[in-house]
């Protein structure tokens, strides 16, 4: 059976554009999971119920038929799909909450819990829930990096520093099979599915160079072109086609590779695909009375813009700030209140700063200064989509000890730099995740994230890349304690009402 | 050297008679000004003199856990006193690898300076960039470099690299000659001995020119020239300050087609 459905991705030249004239029946809406396999049409608008609002997901030139599709489609034989961890209903990505109730309807059945990184440890007694813990409770995938580092060639990377196991509550890194003393040493971290939309945004490159490594941005070896440089955590992929791949064998444990057909099909659906909160509770559509939220917004802005030198990063919601008499008279006080600290939230995302210190990727090795006066802005600086325009493998302190916050149930880590001490950290460095430094296997990297869009937050719960902060609230905490900000209280909840309106 | 430094100096009096060069290895201190984002002070005192300076403006800003090396010439006097010390503009910052005790002062009224983007500054790619006009001439472009580092300077060694690259491509074919070169002299400034390895010149190069290939500059074109002992240059780059260019990179570039016309140099 696998094998006819790679015949018909074979045969399936035509991609979005021969999928037009589908029709979307309005009857019975279909459960907010997409399960592999299942055929759905994918509309050009989709629209699903979010802790805040409404989350909109639009595909550019849908809809466009699923069957067979291999975004939709399991082609590994574990039942997965790449929809699996990228639902339409939870931003393209996966919350904590989602995976908590697909445990609850098929527990170890479903297809999401598989073993090979769905699971704690693969090694672990499946039909067991603490063996699924940080998938269900934080929303974790396994990550498992080869030890040592690779490059894209596959060949090893001597690093520069030494990686040792201090607490493994997954038994994963300690793991005789699975981990770093195995015979195929890996390390297991553990990281949340990043958003699979608004790819014209994360693939753009803004400008030729990579200040942070002070060299022209990255050539994707197999193109011999520049990349952006924003794909992935640890920025071990260059391109969406490598990531396909990484994701193929990783997730799916498809073990051929994917087909120049399934290849083109996959990129061709990321790429027409966005996604942005589109209705706040409170606040009503986020496209409303002149403001410009909404994913339709980011389907006809252009991409890789400084908000610095061009439309202000969130100045989306600035209408909002004098809304005119006819808006005022239209809707209710508690609307025109949360529409109000929308926008004093994005004057505060961009204008209320504080000092950054002992950040490298900011701090160091580029000239920024250590410390540096700035706001959020500084780091998510990319207009309508609050990343970073260079590629953006920044250390907040999120994974590395003492700034991340206490994470008994992640795996802790020793690395001791072998050459040069660390800039911030000096020669040890305690960390919940290198991050980065599994791409580069330089100590300097270590704890370096890159930085995720910003869009369609609301639907995707928890935040950072190890999911430590729960809720939008929780980030804005951790901002305050890593910078010693000292956000008032209405700051804070108008951070939290801007970015949950995003 | 000594002919080539008074040279420099003349040059530069018939100008407008310069502030002397000021150098010196200190702890920076950190002042907590506030006028907008990138607006913090930073200040170090020269051992020597016992002189405060406000080091600013220097395009790499210090690390208040390092000690910097400062180059650089008092502002005139307009500069005004926004952070606590006498400004140097132009000033250079060297982060070296050398601990230091971190400092914060609070602004103590002080105003701090509002950030404005520098001259130089790389422009995004999107941003349409007119090409030269022929006859294209011969031309050599110098990035460069802070002390003891081969890391391109943000918002200084990334202007004149980027001129580079742009100025190479545009008036392809061309040959490209990468000349590295390093303060290799022994040199004592604030009783320490500064003086970096000549490995250091060819590291530059080298990254100069995987700059330029990256760039899609064909890597045939490009020729590394043997790097030897430093002497200072008169490039815009370094405003004026002469022991800051004796860490460079030159970057030759010779349009194959045209009659050769030697601009700069
Ligand atoms: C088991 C869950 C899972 C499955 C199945 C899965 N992914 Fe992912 N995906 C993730 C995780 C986790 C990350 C983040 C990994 C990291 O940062 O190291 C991710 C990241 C991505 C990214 C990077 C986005 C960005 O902005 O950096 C893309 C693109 C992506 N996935 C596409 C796919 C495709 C295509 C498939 C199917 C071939 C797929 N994924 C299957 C979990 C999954
Ligand atoms: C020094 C650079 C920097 C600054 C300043 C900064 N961020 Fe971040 N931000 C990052 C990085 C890097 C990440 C990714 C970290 C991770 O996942 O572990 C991130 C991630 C996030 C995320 C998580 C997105 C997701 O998909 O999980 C949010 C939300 C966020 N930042 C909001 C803010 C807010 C609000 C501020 C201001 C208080 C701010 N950031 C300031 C660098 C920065």
């Amino acid at each position: 059976m696998r094998k006819a459905g790679a015949c018909a991705l074979v045969a399936a030249t035509a991609l979005l554009a021969g999928s037009v004239g589908l029709r979307v029946t309005a009857a019975d809406p279909p459960d907010r999971w997409w399960q592999p396999g299942e055929g759905r049409v994918f509309p050009t608008r989709l629209d699903y119920a979010d802790p805040t609002g409404v989350i909109r997901v639009v595909l550019d030139g849908g809809p466009m038929a699923t069957q067979g599709h291999p975004f939709f489609t399991a082609i590994g034989p574990n039942g997965r799909a790449c929809v699996t961890c990228h639902q339409p209903a939870d931003g393209m990505s996966l919350s904590a909450a989602s995976a908590a109730r697909q445990w609850e309807r098929g527990g170890p059945r479903d297809s999401l819990f598989a073993a090979s990184d769905g699971a704690d440890c693969p090694s672990l007694p499946q039909d067991a829930r603490a063996s699924h813990s940080l998938l269900i409770d934080h929303g974790l995938i396994r990550i498992a990096r080869p030890w040592p580092p690779r490059d894209l060639n596959g060949k090893a990377i001597s690093p520069d520093y030494k990686l040792e196991v201090v607490r493994d509550p997954s038994g994963c890194n300690l793991d005789p099979k699975w981990g770093l003393h195995s015979a195929d040493p890996h390390i297991s971290v553990f990281r949340r599915p990043r958003p699979v939309a608004n790819f014209k945004y994360i693939e753009a490159m803004g400008f030729a160079y990579d200040p942070k490594a002070g060299l022209p941005l990255a050539l994707d070896p197999e193109t011999g072109k520049p990349v952006s440089g924003n794909l992935m955590a640890d920025g071990r992929v260059p391109s969406l086609t490598w990531q396909m791949r990484d994701a193929a064998g990783a997730h799916l444990a498809f073990a051929r590779k994917l087909d120049q057909g399934d290849i083109a099909r996959i990129l061709d659906f990321e790429r027409h695909v966005y996604v942005a909160q589109q209705r706040d509770d409170r606040g009503g559509m986020l496209d409303a009375d002149g403001a410009e939220g909404g994913p339709e917004q980011l389907r006809i802005s252009k991409p890789g813009r400084l908000g610095s030198q061009g439309v202000p990063v969130w100045s989306e919601f600035a209408k909002w700030e004098k809304p005119d008499p006819q808006a005022r008279a239209s809707v209710s006080a508690e609307t025109l209140a949360f529409r109000a600290s929308v926008a004093r939230g994005a004057r505060i995302f961009r204008d209320k700063t504080f000092l950054i210190s002992d950040s490298a990727g900011i701090n160091s090795p580029i000239g920024f200064g250590n410390p540096v006066r700035n706001s959020c802005v500084f780091c998510h600086n990319m207009s309508q989509m609050g990343m970073d325009v260079a590629p953006g493998q920044v250390d907040l302190g999120t994974t590395n000890r003492p700034f991340a916050d206490a994470m008994p149930h992640l795996p802790l880590f020793r690395v001791t730099c072998l050459g040069k001490p660390h800039p911030h950290y000096g020669r040890v460095i305690l960390t919940h995740d290198p991050g980065y430094a599994l791409t580069t296997g330089r100590c300097a990297d270590v704890g370096r994230i890159t930085l995720q869009s910003m869009r369609g937050l609301a639907a995707r719960a928890p935040y950072f890349s190890n999911g430590s902060a729960r809720d939008l609230r929780g980030v804005v905490d951790f901002y305050d304690r890593r910078y010693h900000i000292g956000y008032s209280e209405q700051e804070k909840q108008d951070l939290v009402n801007l970015m949950s309106a995003l | 050297m000594k002919s080539a430094l008074l040279l420099i100096l003349v040059a530069a009096q018939q100008a407008a008679a310069p502030a002397p060069e000021v150098r010196f290895i200190a702890c920076p201190v950190y002042r907590d000004t506030d006028a907008g984002r990138k607006s913090g002070c930073w200040l170090a005192d020269d051992p020597a003199s016992g002189g405060r300076y406000d080091v600013t403006s220097a395009p790499t800003k210090p690390d208040w856990n390092r000690a910097i090396l400062v180059e650089g010439r008092a502002a005139a006097k307009d500069a005004g006193n926004p952070c606590g010390g006498t400004v140097l503009d132009p000033v250079r910052v060297s982060v070296l690898d050398q601990p230091c005790t971190r400092f914060m002062l609070a602004a103590d009224g002080y105003a701090g300076r509002r950030f404005a983007l520098p001259q130089r500054n790389v422009r995004p790619l999107y941003e349409t960039r007119t090409p030269p006009s022929k006859p294209f001439a011969a031309r050599t472009i110098t990035v460069p470099f802070d002390f003891g580092s081969s890391f391109i300077t943000y918002q200084l060694s990334d202007f004149y690299l980027d001129q580079a690259i742009n100025y190479a491509l545009d008036v392809q074919p061309a040959r490209i000659t990468v000349t590295g070169f390093a303060a290799t002299d022994h040199d004592r400034v604030s009783g320490q001995l500064l003086v970096e390895p000549s490995s250091l010149a060819k590291e530059r190069t080298k990254l100069v020119t995987r700059s330029l290939i990256m760039r899609g500059i064909p890597a045939g074109l490009i020729r590394e020239s043997l790097t030897h002992r430093s002497t200072p240059s008169t490039d815009p780059a370094f405003d004026g300050l002469a022991t800051a260019s004796l860490r460079r990179v030159e970057v030759r570039i010779e349009p194959l087609s045209t009659p050769k016309i030697s601009s700069d140099h």
